[in-house]
Order: structure tokens, then sequence, then C-alpha cells
């Protein structure tokens, strides 16, 4: 039954990241009025699924690959409805959605087998889980949004010309602009925080030695990054291409994150 | 005939009354910028003090039973509703053009248009829905037809037919609008600048917007972008004098605005010293510049100056004048959009060709509330009979039961009452062939 919640939701974020393209590409903004309710239905399926999923599994931690995967679609999909709740733009959503629906689709037919031992601490751990999923949720937007801003100004400076396969979108530039940065301070604290709950269980449960895996000083050296890539932003203005540059560097280190896990002795968690 | 390319059309007054299925017929007469030069038409124009006082007059002429006049500076159109068979050759009416205006008759006569019925109501919807419009898909039009019509209210110069008439235009305007896109895109230097503006920085409100040089043009763009809400507006010319004129103007027009809505503005205005221009011009958002200046007064240097002060805060170039003051190159400096008198026409005839394109499309949506306006016309020209039918069947029904009232003394209340269910439930099944017939018939 889980699974079928999900597999609608599919559906459900399949319907919204075709509906999103004439709305932001093709200058046609009642075609919002099918991705922006089937994006909130998507979610809420999506959600059921997640609980009830979590629920059967007995530990309530997203700790199977598959779980992992739904989390974050779920958290990049939440993202997207409030980028357009906050600026009324579905612009993101052309990138944001198909990802959305790739990562829900993942989870809803490939299921992972990861076993898990229920740890310690599963209140905080969650928190931990979810804390990190909504900064990667954030970078990722973040980088898009820096995409879509660099494609429009192409677009603008084009009149027409040499980038005119560009697709003309429905979001000013500036309004662009903010959702990179605002995303990007929306997940500052979330890393932060994220991090700050897994350090402080780590050490009561593993001590010194935690903090000297390369996964977790990789880990830190993103937050490093991402509080540099923050600040270069505001303090030089950063638009445009060198945004693009920045993000997607920042996002590198993510993914070596992630690739680290393999390596890593003491976190060795599922991740998508 | 959808177009109104060609004029006087007058059609036989055989073919109106057959089209004519009501009491009344619909007549609708005018002049407009394809069938009509300005001189004509200036002579025509109604001013909105004049136009109470028009209307009450065409609707007193002989044979008219509502009327109605739309007065704009592209048109000027008589909207009636007649006594059968009148029209424009109806003298009443034409003496009225020629009395009210003081023209002589052939100086109208030849640039007139005439539609009925049908074509009228089609005619109405185009002109209400702005494809009949030197720019099609303006938004101006619409506004100007509910001011006609209110007035036509006003002076009770519209009832019956024309009410009806009107809100079903403005309900067929509103849905081209709706459903096409004939109305997005702007197709006007000083707006097409204006929308420029809103990709780049989206809501204008807070905007600094620096006039260089004077023109009418970039007057008119910095007006359009007030309007959005830019809230300051630097001015600098050669001649300092030049510039504080251009600023008192501005501030004059903004006062102006202020006094008809203090909500809706709020600006203000600063002449900066030619010499200051590059040191100041980074503190504005959009710059519009039209000197007469043989060279280039920005360049790409400049630019990449101003953005470096700016914080790469996104700046827009509005170059009008000819020579061009804004070096191209500086395009290619990363947040800066240079826009010349070109590419802002560039734009605009691009605009232009979507909304022709998407005038198709509307047409067919006009044509479509034609027929259904048309259909509900005569479904109601059916009312009046199915009534008379009914009715008079009723009669015969009465009449039937009261012939047999003493036959029918002895029954019980409940079996008389079931007699005179019986037979109007009969009466009721006779009729139905009859009338779904009529209605038929009618649509």
């Amino acid at each position: 039954m889980t699974l079928l919640w999900l597999r609608f939701a599919v559906l459900l974020y399949g319907i919204a990241a075709l509906a999103v393209l004439p709305a932001a590409l093709y200058d046609r903004p009642r075609w919002r009025h099918f991705a922006v309710p089937a994006a909130i239905a998507a979610a809420l399926f999506h959600f059921v699924s997640l609980a009830e999923t979590l629920n059967a599994a007995h530990h309530r931690l997203p700790v199977e690959t598959h779980e992992v995967q739904s989390l974050l679609a779920l958290i990049l999909a939440l993202t997207f409805l409030a980028v357009y709740a906050w600026y009324r733009s579905v612009s993101i959503g052309i990138f944001v959605l198909p990802i959305v629906f790739m990562l829900a689709t993942l989870a809803a037919f490939r299921p992972g087998q990861e076993t898990f031992s229920a740890p310690v601490h599963t209140g905080w751990i969650f928190l931990h889980i979810v804390l990190l999923l909504a900064a990667y949720a954030a970078l990722v937007v973040s980088l898009l949004a820096s995409l879509l801003y660099l494609i429009q100004e192409r677009r603008l400076k084009s009149k027409g010309g040499n980038h005119r396969w560009l697709p003309p979108l429905d979001t000013p530039l500036e309004t662009i602009d903010q959702i990179a940065l605002k995303t990007l301070l929306f997940g500052l604290p979330c890393m932060t925080a994220g991090l700050l709950i897994g350090s402080v269980i780590a050490q009561a449960d593993y001590g010194a030695k935690y903090f000297s895996d390369p996964k977790i000083l990789l880990t830190f050296g993103l937050w490093m990054a991402y509080v540099a890539m923050i600040f270069i932003r505001r303090a030089s203005g950063l638009r445009g291409r060198r945004a693009v540059y920045l993000s997607s560097f920042v996002f590198l280190v993510v993914l070596f994150v992630w690739a680290a896990n393999q390596f890593s002795a003491v976190h060795k968690f599922p991740t998508p | 005939m959808s177009q109104t390319q060609r004029l006087t059309i007058v059609k036989p007054a055989s073919e109106a009354a057959t089209e004519c299925t009501r009491e009344g017929s619909l007549v609708l007469v005018g002049v407009n910028h394809t069938t009509a030069p300005i001189e004509v038409r200036e002579r025509l124009s109604i001013p909105a003090a004049r136009l109470a006082d028009a209307i009450r007059t065409l609707a007193h002429q002989p044979g008219v039973r509502e009327a109605l006049i739309l007065s704009t500076c592209n048109r000027v159109e008589f909207v009636t509703y007649q006594d059968p068979g009148a029209g424009p050759a109806n003298p009443n009416l034409l003496r009225f053009l020629h009395e009210y205006f003081a023209i002589p008759s052939d100086t109208v006569e030849p640039h007139l248009y005439e539609f009925r019925e049908r074509e009228a109501v089609r005619h109405l919807f185009r002109v209400a829905s702005s494809l009949d419009s030197m720019v099609v898909g303006e938004p101006q039009i619409l506004g100007q037809v509910k001011e006609s019509y209110t007035v036509a209210r006003e002076v009770g110069a519209v009832s019956g037919t024309l009410e009806p008439l009107f809100q079903r235009a403005f309900s067929v305007a509103k849905r081209v609008r709706t459903e096409t896109q004939i109305g997005s895109s702007s197709v006007s230097i000083a707006s097409v600048a204006v929308d420029l503006a809103r990709k780049i920085f989206g809501s204008l409100q807070g905007k600094t917007v620096l006039l260089v040089g004077a023109g009418k043009m970039s007057e008119l763009a910095a007006r359009h972008l007030i309007q959005q809400g830019a809230t300051s507006i630097l001015v600098t010319n050669r001649t300092q004098e030049k510039a504080s004129l251009i600023a008192g103007q501005i501030a004059d027009q903004i006062s102006v605005q202020i006094a008809h809505d203090p909500a809706a503005i709020s600006c203000t205005t600063e002449v900066i010293p030619f010499e200051q221009l590059h040191a100041q011009a980074g503190r504005a958002d959009i710059v519009i510049t039209s000197t007469g200046a043989e060279g280039q007064i920005f360049t790409k240097a400049h630019g990449q100056q101003f953005l470096e002060r700016r914080r790469n805060r996104p700046m827009f170039f509005i170059d009008i004048a000819v020579p061009r003051d804004v070096d191209p190159r500086m395009n290619q400096v990363e947040g800066c959009f240079v826009y010349d008198i070109d590419d802002l026409q560039q734009v605009a005839a691009a605009h232009l060709a979507d909304r022709s394109r998407e005038s198709a499309a509307a047409e067919k949506i006009v044509s479509n509330e034609v027929e259904k306006y048309h259909q509900r016309l005569q479904s109601l020209d059916a009312v009046p009979a199915i009534v008379a039918l009914q009715q008079n069947a009723e009669a015969l029904r009465q009449a039937e039961l009261a012939r047999a009232a003493k036959r029918l003394a002895d029954l019980t209340p409940e079996q008389q009452a079931a007699v005179d269910a019986m037979t109007r439930s009969l009466t009721a099944k006779l009729l139905h062939p009859q009338i779904v017939d009529l209605r038929k018939k009618s649509e």
C-alpha cells in the first residue's frame, strides 16, 4: 500500500514536471494551475507513503537507500512549493521537479535492501538526517536557480539574436537571484544544526575517533565551503556565471561527501 | 465581413429585413482609423463632457429606440436599436450626423461604414476585444467602451437590447484576454523598455532611473517607469537649465498623479551636473540616454566600474540616441544590459507579430460568441409564440371544463382535482411536440 501511494505520487510529480514547462517556458501561465496542484497532491501522497513506510519498518528513521531517496525527493518538492508560495515563480520547477520525479521513481520501483539495527537517540538522528537533507536540497535548488539566472541573463543579452534558442523564463532576473541566495541562507542553519546534532550524538556514542573519519572530515569541509560560498556571494554580490561556478564547486564537495560514505568506518549509512 | 477595411457596407433593405427577426433592428454606423482620415475623425469626435448630450440627442431621433456613441481618438461609432427597416438611409440618422456635428453629408458619408444585426454584433465584440484597434490587443479600448456604456445608461439611452448586448461584449472581451495572449506583450517602445526592466528587476519599486539628455521618448519611458513604481529620478543634461526644466516637468507630472491617487506614486527627482555623470551613474538601476552627442558617453570600461561600485547589481541601459550614447560592447559586461533603439523596435515588432498570431484565436472566440448570441436572440424570439400557444390551450381547457361543469358536479373534490390534473397533463402532452418544434425552428 505504501508503494502504491508513492507510485501515485510519482505519477503526479510527472504531471507537475511536464505542466511546469509551458508555464515557465512558453508564457502559458494557466499551466501553473496543473503544475502546482499536482505537485501539492504528489507531496501529500509522498508524505503519507514515507510516514507509513517508516512506521511499518518500526524504526521511524529514513535509513534505507530508497527511504533516503524518498525523503530527499519530498524535501526538494517542498522547497519548490515554498519557492512558489514566496515568489510566485515556477521556473525552478523546470529542473527540480524532474529530479524529484527521478528520485521518487527510484524509491518507488527499486526499494533498498539494506538491513538496519535501530540506534539509540532515534529522534535526534531523524532530525540530523532531515536537516542535512534539507541543506542538500537547498544547495541543489540554489545551484539550479543560478543556472536559471545564467539562462535568463543570456536570453536578455542576446535580444533575440545568438541565444534565441534559450527559453524565455517567466521569472525576473532579480527574483531568480533572490531564490538562489535565500535558499542558501536557509540551507546553512539546517546544515549547521544537522552537523551539531550528529556531532553531539557521535561524541556520546563513539568518542573522538569519530571525528578523524574521512567522511566526517569532508562533511565539515563541506560546511566551511558552504559558509565561504555565502560569504563570497554576499560580499561581492556574485551573480551569473561565477555564481554557477561557485555553487557547482560546493555541489562537487557534496558528491565527494556522498562518495566518502563508501570509505567511512563509522558513518556508513545508506545515502541516495 | 468582419474587417472594417472597406467602408460603406449598406445592405439592401430586404436582406436586412429577413435577418431582423425581432421587433427592431440593430444598426452600427461609424468611422475609424482605417476608413477615415484624422481630419474627418476629429470633426466627429465627441469630448467626454459632451458625450451624454450627444447620446441623448441621438436616442431622441425619430425611429431610434436605444442608442450609444463610442468616441475615441481612432473611432466614432453610433450604435442604435431602431425601428425595423431603418438604417443610414434613414434620413433622421444622417440628419443627426449632419446637424449635430455641423458637417456636410458628403464629407462624412464616403467614410462611413455600417453593420447590421449579426455583423453589428460581431463588430462590437471585435471592437471591445481590441481586434479592430490600430494596435491590436491594446487594453484601453475596453475601458472606453465601458465608459460610453455607463454614460448611455445614465441618460437612459440603453435598455432591453443594447444593455445585454454590451454586457455580452464585455464578457467576450474578457474571454479573449484570458484565453489568448493577445494583450500580453507590449508593442510601444516605451512599454517594451518597461517590460524589459521588469524582466531584469521584477518589481520596479524603489528603483532609480537616470535620464541623460532630453527627448520625448525618454521622458515617456521615464513616466512609464514611475508608474510602475520607480521611486527616484535623476536627470542630467549638458545644459544645467535644461536638466532642471526636465526634472521640473517630471515633478509636475508626479504631482498631478499624486493628486489623482496619493497612494499610487512616491517619487523624487534630482538634477545631477553633467560633469558628475560618470561618478553618479552607478546609483541608477536604469539609465535612459538620448543626447545629441557625437561620441559615446558610456564605454565598456564605465560599465565595469559601475558594476563594481554596485557590487554586481544589474544595470539596464536604454539607449534611444542616434548616434548611440552607449558602447554596444558594454552589453558584454556581466550584469549590464544595453538596448538601443533598434533592439527595442525589434522586440516591439516581434511582439506585434505574436499578437497577430494570437488574433486568429481571438477571432474564433468572437465568431463563436456571435453565434451563441444570435442563437440566444432567436430562442428569445420563439418565447412569445410559445407563451401564446400555451395561453390559448389553457383557455380552451378552461372553457371545456366550464362546459362540463354541470356533469362533473356530482364528483367529489378529489375526483374533480383528478380531472383537472388529467386535462392539464393532456394539454401539456399535446403541446409538447409543437413547442419543441418551435424552439428547433428558432435555433
